[in-house]
């Protein structure tokens, strides 16, 4: 699929969404190519999870287009959308949200077992990320004991594990102290670097965002480079 | 004697719906023969054997006292072949005026003959209902009973010779010839013996009147109750006086029977006898009038009955279905008491109907 | 401190999130209480009403002097009634009388009392008060109380015929009498004596003491009086005997009632459990707020209470309507043929509606204990910090506790019944429930592993629903101790009825060879077909062999009902033949005539094979040996059969009540029976067909049986809503999680399928374990609770096809029920809550 290759990880262009009478997001544009990292910065409420939600196909525009890895979602169904999910998107969120049933290697392998990919070939990548990310002397522990910092590392070896074309992180430093947070954003943005992924940071922090490429913010009806 | 014929009217069910039974009639002209009459007619349809009578004790304390023994013939079951089948039934009454203690006892029994349990024998007088019984011992009638909250255990020996009622014992009840009864008087019987109550056992000493009676007929029609009193008066003589009452209180029939002290016995007609009432004592319990003290008079007498005790009512509901007054009186001449007797007031509580 | 509950911050915050999750629970306590109240009602109203009918009948009589079978010669009458110690005696003859109008095969019969009224008035208050009892006196003429009017359909001047012998009395009715319960005319002794074959005997002779004898040795005294047969005993000992048939069927519906409870509790338990993880950011919160343990412990104690109370409350209501409805319905006795004929009056019993709430509110408390103290017990700081609020138990689940229980089931297994009631099975039933809840956390982690071989773990989602579940089996296993529970009790009284249906079905096979049954009437009845009747119903053609048999009631204790005495042709060498023998049993012996007893009366009597016992015979006892046990499904009290020649020759009485009858090869039996019928007209006598027999009986076995799967179906139904609201609450406290792998490009298919799996899996370990528990509770019922209730075995059968079925629609259940809850999973909050943080 040489075609898809070629086209940018994420393009937006003129995104309106609304929630009843409230217009959260009107004519936001944005383009990220591969191995490009930029941040998103805004108040409370300005509508940053909601781009978020759109971008991964959460939630549906009220006008616009979204694509991702060159497919517009506009034309997908719900599985279309979980496809595109489990193939091209990553995820980092504050809380971590591993699953505590899981070890740390299946956490890190589900993106994986979820594509249906050979059990060899699962095991080699997660051994590989888990060594990237440092921990792979934790593979087989149980999520519930590693540190704040630790289980951050092990959501983004989640996130990259199956090479994603794009790479949303939502304020995956918010549970952390200093020291570790700024662990987390280099690993991060050397994850998204070697990954040639793109990426989005969304923070509240602007040391965190000081960590990407560029940064933006975003005032509802456009994302304003700073 | 009419008074007995309660037990008759508080049978009235038994009589409108008895079998076509051949009760013998009681007919004029069939003298009393002793001492076969003495024993139970089963025959008629009713009978009773009633003693009625004062005692003193020791101590001066004056007792009335009343035993009755009822026998029915119902008339049903006449050919069943079960030892239980009810051709006799048994009624007893009882009742002990305690001047003293201001109170009358009564109890009653009910049963149907047979078994030797309760019977009525035809030979002699001899009636009984378990250990409560009437029987006659040679001259001497002897009764014993054992009652709720009384007992009697009396003898009662004849001074004088049976007096037959009416005609020679044929006892007119009505204008029809038919409405009659056979019946004897036992006046001046001598009492002796022993009466307990609350348990305190006295001897005891008296006079009686006992009443043998019997008869296949009911109530004369608008008749609703009776008026009924037996005299024993000191100086021997003896009064047997009754009406049947209507509705409205007027006479229907009555009749009466003196014997002198002299032994003349005159009988007299309705028109001669006269029954006035005095004074009248309302029962609390039932909410009757009883007319307790009471003019009686008849050509050649007149009299003042007074009671004993104005409370003499009995309620019999249980075995004859009905609540009358019977109770001691006095018999008073001018304010001076000649005589003991009883008086029956039935029909005051309510009518009773045939 | 009480207004601190009754602030409505705090109560709010308590109750937050209880919704109708928390109903549930309050629903299965509904449930319990409803049918362990409404069932206690109805047969405490019938058996309130049968006693109170003997009460009344006894009236002050202080003993009864009664024949054991048959009657007793009347001479005893006068004998007792002039003895010193008596104050007054009532004569009485009592029989059971066939009501021709109620056709040939009207199987009830109208109890007839006759009575001297005189004697009886002054016994029995009752009788006084008689509208016109002189009416009593006539010979054809009877009072009838409002169940029999009503059953008769007759009243005051109307007829009812009655039948005597082979012939037919009418009688006149001439009033009602005042007297509850069964259905009941009563007339003059002599009428009665002269109808019904009574002339010279007498029943019973209630006695009245004079005051002040001592009624102990009076009954000694007086006892020395009576004949061989004639036995005196206090008056109220009939009324216990009625009491006694329904005792037992009572406590096993009872107790199938406290199985509901239990369940509710059960119920209760895993709903306030679950609440109490999910709201432990709540609690904490309170806690740290300022509530001490003890006050925080309270609190959800007084909620459990508080939700108990409701529960009880709505319960009894619900109960009283119930019982109000089944008697208006199908009657006081539950479909049972104990009671027929009651009509009685449901009342409100407040004693037992109280009790029955504070039985409720135990139960709410107690399910509500164990994760109250936990919930007070967690440190706040790190229930405030815990991400999803959910803290998994990294404890391996011993099966200790577990053990024990059972072993002390097996103990109780082994115990005697107490006061003729199987109460140690009762005790066992509730050990192996507990244990089997106590083993559930164990057995669940067991299963589950197990299920992890399975080839189809490869399947993703079936991997992520089993690691789910494994991962929270504590949690798991509590919401699945409902349903556990009631699958155990239904697959048990499933194994159980269908023993029972097999077992009476193979047993009416071998109690019932012949071609046609020819019926006058049971033990105590009015009708029996004399000799000359029986060789004319021998004379008729095509018949191959007639058997005549003759049942009567032994009375061989006061306390206990009586023992039917079945007269029938036994072939000594080959007993059984005609009988269902359980055990071994003894070839004839000399001497003494052989008995065959039912399996009651070594339960009952202490009576044994080879034993040589007294039959109180009217003529005097009858000494005979035990020969063998026979199972006896028809009569609980228990029954003995003795050969026919055998009885005659003790006896003298030839007469009988029932003929079995082969037919010659080629004769019609529909024929043969009009031929009967033309015999003895008018309905006398009830030819019957041995597979009417049968349809009737398992028709009347399973309409007693209907009560029972209504209950079951109704525990059922509450454990799978039970499991149902854990399910969604499961899925409610981990939504975040289902969230995550939305975002991971799990699609709803997946996840719906990853849902029914596990609901699949959870159904598949309630059905393991409830199956496994319910065939031990099968084992407990028919050994122990059946067995001491109603004196007779069963061979025990599993209807697996049924049982199938049942695991089929539960496990389909509880598919449908996670595939609900997905709905829970999938829904947008679920997939936005990853970014609700705090």
């Amino acid at each position: 699929m040489p075609g898809e290759l070629i086209e940018s990880p994420l393009i937006l262009r003129d995104l309106a969404k609304s929630y009843g009478q409230r217009t959260v997001l009107a004519g936001i544009g944005l383009e990220l190519e591969a191995g490009e990292y930029v941040a998103i910065m805004g108040e409370s409420g300005v509508g940053k999870s909601t781009l978020l939600n759109l971008v991964a196909g959460l939630d549906r525009p009220d006008a616009g287009t979204i694509r991702v890895a060159g497919t517009d979602l506009a034309g997908l169904d719900d599985e279309g959308l979980a496809r595109l999910r489990r193939q091209h998107l990553g995820f980092v969120f504050q809380a971590f949200h591993l699953l505590p049933y899981l070890s740390i290697a299946q956490n890190v392998a589900l993106p994986l077992v979820l594509n249906d990919l050979p059990r060899p070939a699962i095991d080699a990548r997660v051994a590989e990320v888990l060594a990237a990310v440092g921990l792979e002397a934790r593979r087989d522990d149980s999520p519930s004991r590693l540190s704040g910092g630790e289980s951050q590392r092990v959501a983004i070896a989640r996130a990259v594990v199956h090479r994603p074309s794009l790479l949303l992180a939502d304020e995956p430093t918010g549970n952390l102290d200093a020291a570790a947070a700024a662990g987390v954003l280099e690993l991060l943005r050397r994850s998204i670097k070697e990954a040639g992924a793109a990426g989005i940071l969304v923070t509240h922090s602007r040391a965190a965002a000081e960590s990407t490429d560029r940064i933006y913010r975003l005032t509802g009806d456009a994302l304003v480079p700073l | 004697m009419i008074r007995r014929l309660l037990l008759a009217l508080l049978l009235a069910a038994v009589y409108t719906l008895a079998a076509a039974v051949d009760y013998p009639s009681v007919v004029a002209g069939r003298p009393l023969s002793f001492p076969r009459d003495y024993g139970s007619h089963p025959d008629f349809r009713n009978e009773w054997w009633y003693v009625t009578g004062w005692a003193k004790d020791a101590q001066g304390r004056d007792y009335g006292f009343q035993v009755t023994f009822f026998r029915h013939r119902p008339g049903v079951a006449e050919d069943s072949p079960s030892a239980f089948a009810p051709r006799q039934l048994l009624f007893a009454h009882v009742a002990l005026t305690d001047a003293a203690g201001g109170r009358l006892h009564h109890d009653q029994r009910a049963a149907r003959g047979g078994f030797g349990l309760a019977e009525a024998q035809r030979e002699d007088t001899a009636v009984w209902i378990g250990d409560w019984s009437l029987r006659r011992d040679g001259e001497t009638y002897r009764t014993r009973v054992e009652a709720g909250d009384f007992a009697l255990a009396l003898d009662f020996r004849p001074t004088q010779a049976p007096l037959p009622e009416g005609k020679g014992g044929y006892s007119r009840k009505g204008p029809l010839p038919r409405q009659a009864s056979y019946y004897y008087s036992l006046p001046h019987l001598a009492v002796s013996g022993r009466v307990a109550v609350a348990g305190q056992e006295r001897e005891v000493t008296g006079t009686a009147w006992l009443d043998h009676e019997w008869s296949s007929e009911g109530l004369a029609p608008g008749a609703v109750g009776w008026d009924w009193a037996g005299v024993n008066f000191k100086d021997g003589g003896a009064l047997m006086a009754f009406r049947l009452r209507d509705r409205k209180g007027a006479t229907v029939w009555s009749a009466a029977t003196w014997r002198d002290a002299g032994g003349k016995v005159r009988t007299f007609a309705p028109g001669d006898v006269v029954f006035t009432p005095r004074r009248r004592w309302h029962s609390p319990r039932s909410g009757a009038d009883y007319p307790v003290a009471m003019g009686i008079a008849v050509p050649g007498l007149k009299l003042e009955l007074e009671a004993l005790l104005d409370d003499q009512e009995i309620d019999g509901r249980r075995s004859t279905r009905a609540i009358y007054w019977e109770g001691a009186v006095r018999a008073l001449q001018a304010g001076v008491e000649v005589g003991v007797g009883y008086l029956e007031l039935t029909g005051y509580w309510q009518a009773l109907k045939l | 401190m009480a207004s601190l509950y009754l602030a409505p911050e705090v109560r709010r915050l308590a109750l937050a999130s209880q919704g109708w999750r928390g109903l549930v629970g309050v629903l299965a306590l509904v449930l319990g209480v409803a049918l362990g109240y409404g069932v206690h009602r109805v047969h405490a109203v019938a058996v309130a009403e049968a006693e109170e009918a003997a009460r009344r009948l006894a009236g002050e009589a202080d003993l009864a002097v009664q024949a054991i079978q048959g009657g007793m010669a009347e001479s005893l009458y006068p004998r007792l009634a002039t003895r010193p110690e008596v104050a007054a005696a009532s004569p009485l003859v009592e029989l059971e009388a066939k009501v021709p109008s109620k056709g040939p095969d009207g199987r009830e019969r109208l109890r007839v009392l006759g009575l001297d009224i005189f004697r009886a008035a002054e016994l029995q208050p009752v009788l006084a008060a008689l509208p016109e009892p002189t009416e009593a006196l006539y010979p054809d003429r009877v009072f009838l109380n409002p169940a029999a009017a009503a059953w008769l359909g007759v009243g005051p001047g109307g007829t009812v015929a009655l039948q005597s012998g082979m012939g037919a009395v009418t009688f006149k009715v001439a009033g009602t009498v005042d007297l509850p319960g069964q259905p009941l005319a009563i007339m003059d002794i002599a009428a009665a004596q002269g109808a019904f074959g009574f002339l010279g005997s007498l029943s019973r002779i209630d006695l009245r003491l004079k005051p002040g004898v001592d009624r102990t040795r009076a009954a000694t005294a007086l006892a020395s009086l009576l004949p061989a047969g004639v036995r005196i005993e206090p008056p109220t000992a009939r009324a216990r005997q009625v009491a006694e048939f329904t005792r037992a069927y009572r406590v096993n519906l009872g107790m199938l009632a406290l199985v509901a409870l239990f369940t509710g509790g059960l119920l209760v338990f895993s709903s306030q459990a679950l609440a109490v993880v999910r709201r432990r950011p709540q609690l904490a919160l309170l806690r740290t707020l300022g509530l001490s343990r003890r006050e925080l412990l309270t609190l959800l104690l007084a909620e459990a209470l508080v939700l108990g109370l409701a529960g009880s409350l709505v319960g009894v209501v619900l109960g009283q309507g119930l019982a109000d409805l089944l008697l208006r319905t199908v009657g006081a006795d539950l479909g049972s043929t104990y009671l027929r004929g009651l009509a009685p009056r449901a009342g409100v019993d407040w004693g037992m509606a109280a009790a029955y709430v504070a039985l409720g509110m135990a139960t709410a408390l107690a399910g509500s204990l164990a994760p109250a103290l936990e919930a007070a017990r967690a440190s706040p700081a790190r229930a405030l910090r815990g991400g999803d609020g959910e803290e998994l138990s990294a404890r391996r689940p011993s099966p200790r506790t577990g053990l024990f229980l059972a072993f002390l089931a097996g103990v109780a297994v082994g115990l005697p019944a107490v006061a003729r009631l199987p109460v140690f099975g009762y005790v066992a039933v509730a050990l192996f429930l507990l244990a089997a809840i106590a083993l559930l956390p164990w057995a669940t982690g067991l299963l589950l592993a197990l299920a992890a071989r399975l080839p189809l773990s490869r399947w993703v989602a079936a991997q992520l629903g089993l690691a789910q579940l494994r991962a929270a089996a504590g949690q798991v296993s509590l919401s699945l101790a409902p349903l556990v529970a009631s699958v155990a009790v239904a697959a048990a009284m499933a194994v159980m009825v269908g023993s029972f249906r097999h077992s009476l079905e193979d047993w009416l096979d071998r109690l019932l060879p012949a071609d046609l049954y020819l019926r006058t009437g049971g033990p105590g009845d009015s009708a029996f077909l004399p000799a000359e009747a029986q060789s004319r119903l021998a004379a008729l053609p095509g018949m191959a062999r007639i058997e005549f048999r003759r049942s009567l009631n032994l009375s061989l204790a006061p306390d206990k009902p009586p023992v039917a005495l079945l007269v029938r042709t036994v072939n000594a060498g080959t007993p059984d033949s005609t009988l269902p023998l359980v055990g071994p049993w003894r070839l004839p012996g000399r001497g003494y005539p052989e008995v065959w007893i039912s399996e009651a009366m070594p339960d009952l009597y202490g009576w044994h094979p080879g034993q040589i016992v007294e039959l109180p015979l009217e003529k005097g006892a009858l000494p005979a040996r035990v020969a063998g046990v026979w199972r006896d499904y028809a009569r609980s009290g228990g029954a003995i059969v003795l050969d026919r020649d055998a009885y005659v020759a003790a006896s003298g009485d030839t007469s009988a009540n029932e003929a079995a009858i082969w037919l010659a090869p080629g004769t019609e039996a529909g024929e043969v029976a009009r031929e009967i019928a033309d015999l003895f007209p008018g309905g006398r006598v009830a030819v019957e067909f041995p597979g009417e027999l049968k349809r009737f009986s398992l028709s009347l076995f399973d309409r007693t049986f209907a009560a029972t799967y209504a209950l079951e179906a109704a525990a059922v139904v509450v454990g799978l809503a039970g499991l149902s609201a854990s399910f969604a609450a499961l899925v409610l406290a981990r939504r975040r999680e289902f969230g995550v792998l939305r975002h991971l490009g799990m699609d709803r298919r997946a996840i719906a399928a990853m849902l029914a799996f596990q609901g699949a899996l959870l159904a598949s370990v309630a059905l393991v374990v409830g199956f496994v528990l319910g065939g031990v509770l099968s084992i407990v019922l028919i050994q122990v609770v059946n067995r001491q209730s109603f004196h007779w075995s069963m061979d025990m059968q599993v209807p697996w096809g049924p049982l199938a079925g049942f695991a089929a629609a539960v496990a389909c259940l509880a598919v449908l029920t996670a595939a609900a809850s997905g709905r829970l999973a999938m829904a947008r909050d679920a997939v936005l809550a990853v970014r609700e943080d705090w």
